[in-house]
């Protein structure tokens, strides 16, 4: 007898990123916090050790609407226009 | 049917093979499952009058279609005759629908499960059960279209235990949660008129739900007296800010709240009203961040944002002074219950 597979792979995505810099010295920061508690206080130090001790020139913080969907348009359109670099992740 | 099903086969020996092969690709959710062979699989299609390619759901976050062709197969491991599938069919609509927002409780640590109200004609004709042992084992509908459910987001979504359901404790209702509204015996409005629903169609609620709490009340004959029973023993536990609960109202419960004149809008209401902490204690609990102030202790926080984010059913045995609240994932912004049609494409 045959039987029939009931997984799928994921529809493909080409992904090109953007390449690192080589130092933060004068970078601009974007913080996105992704509203669980804390993650913004996280943030905001991960923020201040990056100007201190790696020389960014300044941070910025947004907010996500909710931690479980992805950070909106406004979010990456101000990102995109107004800071060098950008940390985010899921704080839990 | 001639459209060619596209899935990838495997050979067994037997069924007893089959059933192995299953356990070793990793489809199963612990449990055996029937083996999806292409007759069964076409018998599926046909219950629900759909061609292998048509897409049911498409899940933003992950980047997949969910076609007829692979609920069908899940439907078939999971134990469903062909006519369930168009039940199947609307519950994965549901799910897929951006205001379920698959991806946060599918994933979560709050280990949700996908609660599934059915409602309408089809509930009795499919013979859901509505009644006794509700959540529990020993209908073939219940059990077979809310597991072919949580097949589909496994085999098909990925939300594998472990990796992309990372649930913390998760529940028993994550293998199959689906019960019926008793409209036969309900004084009600069914929830899927009150949804916008007509009568006559059937239709699917789904909601991203924690485990149902039993709530035990003996001594009163009134509605107000049981929904104070109700109301304290949701009200504590409760969080801040949850985008829906479901009630659940037994049989002797439902007779006596119903005697009193007293409409699912009325009880909605008053669970509403009656379900409201103060700020104070979220903050005293660890619920809400930081130091009471004195205007924390009459401060109201309500546990869902309306009343009509509270969803009452009538359903459970006819016997037992029982009822039950079932708590939602999240908050308001990231699941909300979806209602959908159950749709007869066959012509």
């Amino acid at each position: 007898m045959e039987i029939l597979d009931p997984t799928v792979e994921p529809r493909q995505q080409p992904l090109t990123f953007v390449p690192r810099p080589d130092s933060l010295k004068g970078k601009r920061i974007g913080l996105v916090e992704n509203t669980k508690f804390n993650s913004d206080k996280l943030l905001f130090k991960i923020g201040e050790i990056l100007k201190d001790e790696y020389g960014a020139a300044e941070t910025r913080m947004w907010r996500k609407h909710n931690s479980s969907v992805p950070a909106h348009d406004e979010i990456i359109d101000e990102a995109k226009r107004g800071v060098d670099v950008v940390v985010a992740g899921v704080g839990d | 049917m001639t459209t060619e099903l596209k899935s990838k086969r495997y050979a067994a020996a037997d069924v007893a093979h089959a059933i192995e092969v299953a356990f070793e690709k990793g489809w199963t959710d612990g449990l055996p499952v029937v083996p999806p062979t292409e007759g069964a699989v076409r018998a599926m299609l046909d219950g629900a009058g759909l061609e292998p390619e048509q897409q049911i759901a498409f899940i933003t976050n992950r980047q997949v279609a969910v076609t007829a062709e692979k609920v069908a197969i899940n439907a078939v491991m999971a134990g469903c005759k062909p006519e369930y599938m168009p039940v199947v069919v609307a519950a994965v609509e549901g799910i897929g629908d951006p205001r379920w927002g698959y991806h946060g409780p599918a994933t979560s640590t709050g280990g949700a499960g996908v609660l599934m109200i059915v409602n309408g004609p089809l509930a009795r004709a499919l013979d859901f059960n509505s009644g006794d042992n509700l959540f529990g084992p020993g209908w073939r509908a219940n059990a077979t279209v809310g597991r072919a459910v949580r097949l589909v987001m496994r085999n098909v979504v990925g939300t594998l235990p472990g990796k992309l359901d990372r649930g913390t404790l998760g529940h028993s209702g994550k293998y199959s949660y689906v019960i019926a509204e008793n409209e036969a015996e309900s004084p009600w409005i069914p929830l899927h008129v009150e949804r916008g629903c007509r009568p006559e169609q059937s239709a699917v609620t789904v909601m991203a739900a924690m485990a149902p709490h039993q709530v035990y009340n003996q001594l009163s004959s009134t509605a107000a007296g049981l929904l104070t029973t109700l109301c304290d023993a949701m009200r504590y536990p409760g969080m801040a800010g949850q985008p829906n609960y479901c009630v659940v109202l037994a049989g002797e419960h439902m007779r006596t709240i119903a005697a009193d004149g007293w409409s699912k809008a009325d009880i909605r209401q008053y669970v509403f009203e009656h379900t409201k902490n103060t700020v104070a204690h979220f903050k005293r609990t660890g619920r809400i961040p930081g130091a009471v102030k004195p205007e924390d202790e009459s401060t109201p926080r309500p546990l869902v944002t309306a009343p009509d984010d509270v969803l009452v059913v009538a359903a459970g045995g006819r016997a037992g002074t029982f009822s039950c609240y079932i708590p939602g994932w999240g908050s308001r912004t990231s699941s909300q219950a979806v209602t959908v049609v159950i749709k007869d494409r066959r012509s």
